[in-house]
């Protein structure tokens, strides 16, 4: 059972999950940064040979009495040894890695992160470190920086363990949603439904994203949290892949909540990965609703456009790109219909100007594809599609 | 030749437009005489109207296209009425699909239990998969027919499952969203933006599936108003066809955007073509229809093709005519697809699919993805 964790569990459970990494990490870290062979020649071959004896031996002494006190529970002795050994050994990785462990563990954030620091000063890839700091930084309100530690974790692997992929990719979804990236931080809860993990926060997450609210879970009203979580019971279901059953609930929820605004948007997007097509309705119900929903229009817009159902996308192409000229997706809708309805000179120039902020939109090219071959520029066609197909997925 | 000239589609499809075109001025015209209106006429006769009312031949045709049968509800199905005994044992489940009394019933057994379901639909006119129905919930089976090898075998793409129940053994089941697209795609009758209901679906693809606005169109007929004429599917250039067929068939755009790749997916015929050099959108003598009348059943002589290829390919006559703007093929002029359009193996698939993308292809190059 997957508890949230904000709470004084999950921290215990953080713990629980990271001990693995300790024993693993710790063992690499030492092994990578300290060769016993290579240390011992350094110091033989020292001109402080003496004093760096005695610093050894006292270092020695103080990196043992410190694994000893943290393996008898005496937390607080143990931070105190390890803090004193990195006095003495500033470059000692494994010393740090403990230091901000069991700082975390006394909920000591702002001294881990400073821990953790240090750590990923000497080892920029010591990954666990950087997802340990990301939970840090969440604790201490530093969510810029925690969104960016777990996010870079997570691309190298850090929620690849089992154990430890529910802390980190529930932390992820919430900093995502908090940013304003719904559709990332759905992606991460879906990790959550596939593997059917069940959890009244996760649903409210879930809920959250969906409605693209911001508000953390720990944070949202008491007087909306009845749709977010039934919301978040709806779309969970169908990241779960419970098609029949996410959309009954999704039909209940239209019954009950008719003018909840982001719900038939949610919807949609849900739909979208099965058959864009499906999605059509929700987009529009829910421009309908909510007429300033630009993401809405812009969605319509673009899905419309997938459709081939070019002359219906326009209008919403030029709305949503005439309220939000910045918008990638509507410069994109945009641009392949006029480029499809007749007006190819304005239509390349919008999907151009996409191109030159992201040189490898694949919705760009395609619908340089589309305009190259219909105008009978063979060659120019060709080139685009063999790019198309080169671009990394 | 002419890009018209080159498709015999578009010549019987001129032909049957005027022959309907002609059978409804004589039928106005005989109405006009009798006093009576068409709709007048029709229903002197008691007839219904139909699609074939008008448009006779190609309605003729079209009874035996493979669209029509892309799929067939429950009953008597010629292939296994063929073959009233198949069998197969795939890991720990054994598989038997029984034909009798026009009734098809698939069985999968894992040696101490065993589920019979009656086959509801089946998918496919020569290779065939099939959907049943079970607890409301539809599966589509785990192993299908392979008319080539005569053989049943697992459904491609279904590979990677690893059944751990007889449920799961006997078929996937399907999202609410898969079995509408796959119903979609196999059926006619689903109505964009409502639930899908089985019992109203006509399996195959009738004549509404792609002539949108058909219906309408004979309803008004029946009142001699033909204003409300169909999309006239005619008109398009050759990436909107491919773009047409391609809501089954896969668009180039779709494969491309599912990042979609290996021989598997050689049977998405729109995306192949697409890839072909020689493909160009506004030139219709390389969209689908300019090779394929999907009316007709679907055309096995190679000569019929090559005059296609050569409808462009063809060495050029007159002294105006440019050769360096054609390029001809130095080795032949006769069984162009064979070495322009190899035949590939779809993996697991028990048969092999042409592979549109049209190229110089030599023995042993690997499959151009």
């Amino acid at each position: 059972m997957f508890v949230a964790p904000i709470s004084t569990a999950i921290t215990k459970r953080i713990l629980l999950q990271m001990r693995q990494i300790q024993v693993s990490v710790a063992s690499r870290l030492a092994a990578v940064c300290m060769p016993p062979l290579l240390l011992s020649a350094l110091l033989c071959s020292s001109p402080v040979q003496a004093h760096a004896q005695e610093s050894a031996s006292s270092f020695d002494d103080l990196a043992g009495r410190a694994a000893a006190a943290r393996d008898q529970g005496n937390i607080p002795l143990a931070v105190e040894l390890y803090g004193k050994a990195e006095q003495l050994k500033p470059d000692w990785a494994e010393g740090w890695f403990y230091l901000g462990m069991l700082q975390y563990e006394g909920n000591q954030f702002p001294q881990a992160i400073e821990a953790f620091n240090h750590l990923l000063q000497l080892q920029p890839t010591a990954v666990p470190a950087m997802a340990l700091r990301g939970l840090c930084e969440f604790e201490t309100s530093a969510y810029g920086d925690s969104l960016r530690d777990l996010e870079e974790a997570v691309a190298h692997g850090a929620a690849n363990e089992p154990r430890n992929a529910q802390i980190i990719r529930f932390h992820l979804a919430q900093l995502l949603a908090h940013a304003g990236r719904f559709q990332d931080a759905l992606d991460q809860y879906k990790f959550f439904a596939t593997q059917k993990v069940d959890a009244p926060d996760l649903l409210l997450g879930v809920g959250l994203a969906g409605l693209r609210v911001t508000t953390f879970p720990k944070d949202a009203p008491a007087t909306d949290r009845e749709v977010y979580q039934a919301a978040g019971e709806a779309g969970y279901a169908i990241l779960a892949d419970e098609s029949e059953r996410g959309d009954e609930l999704f039909r209940q929820l239209f019954a009950h909540y008719p003018t909840a605004p982001n719900l038939h948007l949610f919807y949609g997007f849900l739909l979208f990965p099965h058959d864009p097509t499906l999605s059509i309705d929700e987009f529009r119900t829910e421009t309908i609703l909510v007429p300033t929903n630009e993401t809405a229009h812009a969605m319509l817009a673009f899905t419309l456009v997938i459709a081939g159902r070019y002359t219906e996308a326009q209008p919403e192409a030029e709305h949503a790109y005439t309220v939000s000229p910045d918008m990638e997706l509507a410069q994109l809708a945009l641009g392949r219909t006029l480029a499809e309805t007749g007006d190819v000179k304005r239509g390349t120039e919008l999907l151009n100007q996409v191109l030159q902020r992201d040189p490898n939109n694949l919705e760009a090219h395609l619908g340089l594809v589309s305009i190259y071959s219909r105008s009978g520029r063979r060659e120019d066609a060709y080139r685009e599609r063999v790019l198309c197909l080169s671009l990394p997925k | 030749m002419s890009a018209c000239s080159a498709s015999p589609f578009r010549n019987n499809s001129r032909g049957r437009l005027v022959a309907a075109r002609l059978s409804v001025s004589i039928s106005l015209l005989f109405a006009g005489l009798m006093n009576l209106s068409l709709a007048q006429a029709t229903k002197a006769t008691a007839a219904p109207t139909t699609c074939a009312t008008c448009h006779a031949g190609a309605a003729a045709h079209y009874a035996t296209a493979p669209m029509r049968h892309a799929m067939e509800a429950q009953g008597a199905n010629p292939q296994l009425v063929a073959h009233p005994t198949l069998t197969t044992q795939i890991g720990s489940y054994s598989y038997s699909v029984q034909t009798k009394n026009g009734q098809s019933t698939y069985t999968v057994s894992d040696g101490t239990g065993s589920m019979t379901l009656p086959i509801r639909w089946i998918f496919g006119q020569h290779s065939q998969t099939w959907v049943f129905e079970k607890d409301g919930h539809l599966y589509e089976s785990l192993v299908s027919y392979f008319p080539r090898d005569n053989t049943l075998s697992i459904t491609p793409g279904d590979q990677k499952v690893t059944p751990k129940n007889l449920t799961e053994a006997m078929g996937r089941e399907l999202s609410v969203w898969e079995s509408r697209s796959c119903f979609n795609c196999h059926a006619t009758g689903i109505v964009p933006g409502e639930k899908m209901t089985l019992e109203k679906l006509t399996p195959g693809l009738d004549c509404a599936r792609c002539h949108d606005g058909a219906r309408q169109h004979m309803t008004d007929a029946a009142h001699d108003n033909f204003t409300t004429l169909p999309k006239s599917l005619r008109r398009m250039d050759a990436e909107e066809v491919s773009n047409f067929c391609g809501q089954c068939h896969r668009t180039w755009d779709t494969v491309v955007r599912n990042h979609w790749h290996g021989p598997a997916f050689v049977r998405f015929q729109p995306y192949r073509l697409g890839n072909s050099k020689c493909f160009i959108g506004n030139d219709k003598r390389i969209s689908c229809l300019a090779c394929h009348d999907p009316h007709q059943q679907v055309n096995h002589d190679q000569s019929y093709y090559d005059s296609k290829c050569l409808a462009c390919h063809a060495a050029p006559k007159g002294a105006g005519a440019s050769a360096a703007a054609i390029k001809t093929c130095s080795v032949a002029t006769k069984n162009c697809t064979t070495c322009h359009m190899p035949k590939v193996e779809l993996p697991g698939g028990h048969a092999q699919f042409t592979d549109h993308q049209i190229r110089i292809a030599r023995a042993g190059d690997p499959y151009p993805n």
